[in-house]
């Protein structure tokens, strides 16, 4: 009984959100929204050629910070949530270590890691001009190091340097928005206050591209820093003398 | 370029925050000592923005020079300012009361600190953002500093907690960021002022679609029946500061998200109805739940859900009389209620199951601590001369001029339950006998200053409650006016 009134709720509730989606015409032109002037604005003031770029780091940018501040946050928390069962800083897992990957796994990550880093650095550095930015890239590098976690079980990533990158990184983004606020026209946070360059340039966009680039560090610290406090954590009851 | 500026309550704790780790390698004390500069830094200027805010302005801040809808900006108006006074004021307090924090090592007090200044970031984003995506992105932060704090304490409790507040909160953001996604789809813009000019065109049945999806994700953060499970864990589990600042900054901010919403950016008459049930019964359950509670800091969450239930009644009236009383009632909920979570985690520091039976005859073994628990309780149940009183008065009053007499009655009888559950802890306090062996841990001296704050504030707004019944008129002003707001925000379009 109790789950048939549960599943008629679902329905109707279904029925509502499904009808008002339906409602929404796909790819039509409906709303005069804001999309015409960040198409005409991001080439000709912001001198970004990237719009989504400019969308995301000028229009929206203070999403994207507090976006950063959110994944900054899961982070810690996580490493607050896990600190108790992982009983050093080295991170190594005895259980993890047992195993060994194969030598063409180990040989593929060696050639592999160097270009992924590449790949990745080219991807944020050259957000504003070609898709990708900031998230994408430091995502990219954090596939990297993770594949270097899976093939090599002994290596291990300084905590210490990821917190300098992850603190350094933030503060960019924060005190170049604070640098609008005191040195741009306008004197509004995150502000562009540099001089804007020629569009497709690689040094273009004024603070667009600097912006990208200290996430794509901060994005690929963060998500490393995750995969590695996951990767290291003892299995509970797994080492029961280690108490 | 003047020094207080709203965006200041934003970026100087991201900012802090982040540098927090290098600070703490450069010099240790450090870690505990700045996050109380920022926040007395705050606290100032949230004064001095607020003391020269002009009756029915609004302060707007664009971000990255592009002007609203284009951009993001920040509202500062009479209601945006005061609940920002409130979270940087408590924020501050909370600080003095908790920077000693020595217990918990030094890793663990940099965590705490990280997590406690984004909390306060994410609540006032909540409260001045005037774009809702924004909203949203300030909520999540808010939202995943509060499940690192439940879960701070290590232990199979305080994991078990912040998980069911973890799941909980997944579903609030889930459901908001899909009214969200409905409402850029109907209207074309996230500019809070032009979704409410644009919903004019949107079909009745989207626009109640998506209120009821807002409805519950915030309903989730302000402690709505039947949304409130992970109330009693969190505040029970999480350590004893807090807990203070869920009741004092993430609920205020739930529910001011609530409003800001159903007030400013919809016209639907229906919500109100829908919002005094839920107030209702999130009052009568959360209430009567409470007087059967023995771990104290259960108790007072519970106290505290019920309380979030009267100021939604209130919000609910749908009158000027009944906002100034929510957020009278706002105001001294955040101040009272921090106040006994903060004694409260005293009087119950060396017992092991915070129990109240512990707490015999503590009104001699602990006569400072005691006093301003029994101040606490004597100020929410609504007893002059405290400022609880006002605002219950407001609220009874406002509920009277809309006539809704069975409201009021129950409003009354759930009160005598209220005084039923507090009188018995100060019965116990001063009246029995305390067991053989005590032990108590007497508050530092930061502690007992941040407590005495909080009461004089109590005592001093119970007596002269005109001080600040002004401010609080204007804030309901600036609330309850759309029409001014969206000027406010967008000078250059006519409304009609």
């Amino acid at each position: 009984m109790k789950k048939l009134i549960v599943i008629t709720l679902l329905l109707i509730l279904g029925f509502y959100l499904m009808s008002t989606f339906i409602s929404v015409p796909f790819g039509a032109e409906r709303i005069a929204g804001v999309k015409d002037y960040y198409l005409k604005q991001s080439p000709e003031t912001l001198k970004v050629s990237n719009v989504v770029t400019a969308i995301v780091v000028s229009f929206r940018g203070f999403d994207t910070l507090g976006e950063v501040t959110v994944l900054f946050l899961a982070s810690t928390a996580l490493g607050s949530i896990l600190y108790r069962r992982r009983t050093h800083h080295s991170g190594l897992n005895p259980q993890r270590e047992a195993v060994v990957s194969s030598t063409l796994v180990r040989t593929g990550a060696k050639v592999l890691f160097p270009m992924i880093i590449l790949l990745g650095a080219y991807v944020f550095v050259h957000g504003h001009l070609t898709p990708g930015g900031g998230f994408q890239g430091g995502a990219i590098i954090a596939t990297g190091f993770l594949l270097i976690l899976i093939s090599y079980r002994k290596f291990f990533i300084n905590h210490n340097v990821l917190t300098w990158v992850e603190a350094l990184a933030g503060t960019t983004f924060v005190l170049i928005g604070i640098g609008g606020f005191i040195f741009a026209n306008q004197n509004n946070f995150l502000e562009n206050f540099l001089p804007e360059g020629t569009l497709n340039n690689l040094i273009s966009g004024g603070v667009v591209g600097i912006i990208y680039i200290a996430v794509g560090f901060k994005v690929g610290a963060e998500i490393t820093g995750i995969l590695d406090t996951l990767l290291t954590i003892k299995e509970a009851g797994l080492n029961p003398d280690e108490n | 370029m003047v020094i207080s500026n709203p965006i200041y309550f934003i970026a100087l704790p991201l900012l802090t925050a982040f540098l927090l780790p290098l600070i703490g390698k450069v010099y240790k004390p450090l870690i505990r000592l700045t996050p109380g500069f920022v926040f007395a830094f705050m606290a100032y200027i949230s004064f001095d923005l607020f003391l020269n805010l002009e009756q029915g302005k609004a302060q707007i801040i664009q971000i990255a020079g592009w002007a609203p809808p284009l951009g993001i900006n920040l509202v500062y108006d009479n209601f945006s300012g005061f609940i920002t006074l409130i979270i940087t004021t408590l924020a501050f307090i909370v600080w003095v009361y908790s920077y000693k924090f020595k217990k918990v090592g030094f890793d663990n007090s940099k965590k705490f600190f990280i997590l406690m200044m984004l909390l306060v970031a994410g609540s006032i984003g909540v409260v001045l953002t005037g774009d809702i995506f924004n909203l949203f992105v300030f909520i999540e932060i808010t939202a995943i500093s509060s499940y690192g704090l439940t879960a701070f304490y290590k232990g199979r409790d305080g994991a078990e907690a912040a998980f069911k507040f973890l799941f909980i909160g997944a579903l609030s953001s889930t459901l908001l960021l899909l009214g969200i996604l409905i409402l850029y789809t109907q209207t074309g813009t996230l500019n809070m002022a032009e979704i409410a000019i644009r919903l004019k065109d949107v079909p009745i049945a989207t626009q109640a679609i998506i209120l009821i999806l807002f409805f519950v994700g915030f309903g989730i953060e302000a402690e709505m029946f039947p949304l409130n499970g992970w109330v009693p864990d969190a505040y029970s589990q999480a350590p004893g500061p807090v807990a203070a600042s869920f009741a004092g900054m993430l609920a205020k901010a739930g529910i001011y998200g609530l409003v800001r919403i159903i007030y400013t950016i919809f016209d639907l008459n229906g919500i109100f109805g829908l919002l005094l049930i839920m107030g209702i019964l999130t009052m009568i359950i959360a209430e009567t739940a409470a007087l059967k509670q023995k771990n104290i800091r259960r108790m007072l969450a519970y106290s505290s859900m019920g309380q979030m239930g009267l100021i939604m009644i209130a919000f609910a009236l749908n009158t000027k009389a009944g906002i100034y009383a929510a957020i009278f009632l706002m105001f001294n909920h955040a101040l009272i209620k921090t106040m006994l979570f903060l004694s409260a985690g005293f009087l119950t520091y060396s017992t092991k199951d915070k129990k109240i039976s512990d707490l015999d005859g503590f009104g001699k073994i602990m006569p400072f601590t005691a006093l301003i628990f029994g101040l606490g309780a004597f100020a929410i149940v609504g007893l002059p001369p405290f400022s609880g009183f006002w605002s219950k008065l407001s609220v009874l009053t406002a509920v009277a001029d809309k006539t809704y007499y069975v409201i009021l009655a129950t409003i009354l009888l759930i009160s005598v339950v209220e005084i039923v559950y507090y009188f018995r802890i100060i019965g116990r306090l001063y009246f029995k006998k305390a067991h053989e062996e005590v032990k108590i841990h007497k508050p530092s001296w930061n502690a007992q200053v941040a407590m005495s704050v909080l009461a004089i504030l109590i005592i001093v707004v119970g007596i002269y409650p005109d001080l600040i019944t002004e401010y609080i008129s204007n804030a309901a002003d600036a609330l309850f006016d759309k029409s001014a707001y969206i000027k406010e925000v967008l000078p250059n379009v006519s409304l009609n």
